[in-house]
């Protein structure tokens, strides 16, 4: 269960910071773990789908074709 | 002025390095979900999906910040991260249930990092005990 990869905390950091507009922001450490998780799921879910897709249309790759379609809903569940 | 160029040189080569580690995990990703689905990526897909995920990333970190604004802190916690998780019910509940998971990991750390100073003093007497014995 827990031996998929995963971002690092480093780098979740370091987007995180990229993006916040006050420089007085932190994140703690928990948050960061939580982050990497969400993110990670993020990552799955697009790829699932976009596999669920291919299935759907006979497909064995999964191109930027199916990805699309199922995009819209992602960004919405997200 | 070819200060503020550098600067912007900079940060963009921050933003892309930033991106291509992101693209890393995100095709070790895809490649664990085509082994277990038995379907394949194109490298062009993996690219979109780590694009998106940068994207997103903007989203949820000026969503992180306005929710610990708004609850006036400066910290950012992880109830704000609950509340970015609130468009999905079962991604609430995944969210939810790890945080929970991880509190306890780190509460286990902690208590595993208090016993440590009593076995280092234990370790610590035995080679000094061993250098008085080859002394005499």
């Amino acid at each position: 269960m827990e031996e998929m990869s995963g971002f690092p905390k480093e780098l979740v950091s370091r987007v995180l910071h990229l993006h916040f507009r006050d420089c007085k922001t932190k994140v703690s450490g928990d948050v960061l773990q939580l982050m990497a998780e969400f993110l990670k799921i993020f990552v799955v879910e697009a790829a699932v789908r976009g596999v669920q897709q291919a299935q759907a249309e006979d497909l064995d790759i999964v191109d930027v074709d199916q990805l699309e379609k199922v995009l819209p809903q992602l960004l919405l569940d997200f | 002025m070819e200060e503020t160029e550098a600067e912007a040189e900079r940060q963009f080569s921050h933003r892309q390095r930033l991106k291509a580690a992101v693209h890393y995990t995100v095709g070790h990703l895809c490649n664990e979900v085509a082994l277990d689905k038995q379907v394949q990526f194109n490298k062009q897909t993996v690219a979109a999906i780590a694009e998106v995920t940068f994207r997103q990333c903007e989203n949820f970190a000026k969503d992180l910040e306005m929710f610990a604004r708004h609850a006036k802190r400066s910290t950012v916690t992880t109830e704000d991260v609950k509340l970015l998780a609130r468009r999905s019910n079962s991604l609430l509940k995944y969210i939810t249930e790890k945080n929970e998971e991880i509190a306890q990991l780190n509460l286990e750390r902690k208590t595993k990092k208090k016993r440590k100073p009593e076995d280092e003093s234990s370790n610590s007497r035995e080679p000094a005990a061993e250098v008085v014995d080859t002394e005499t």
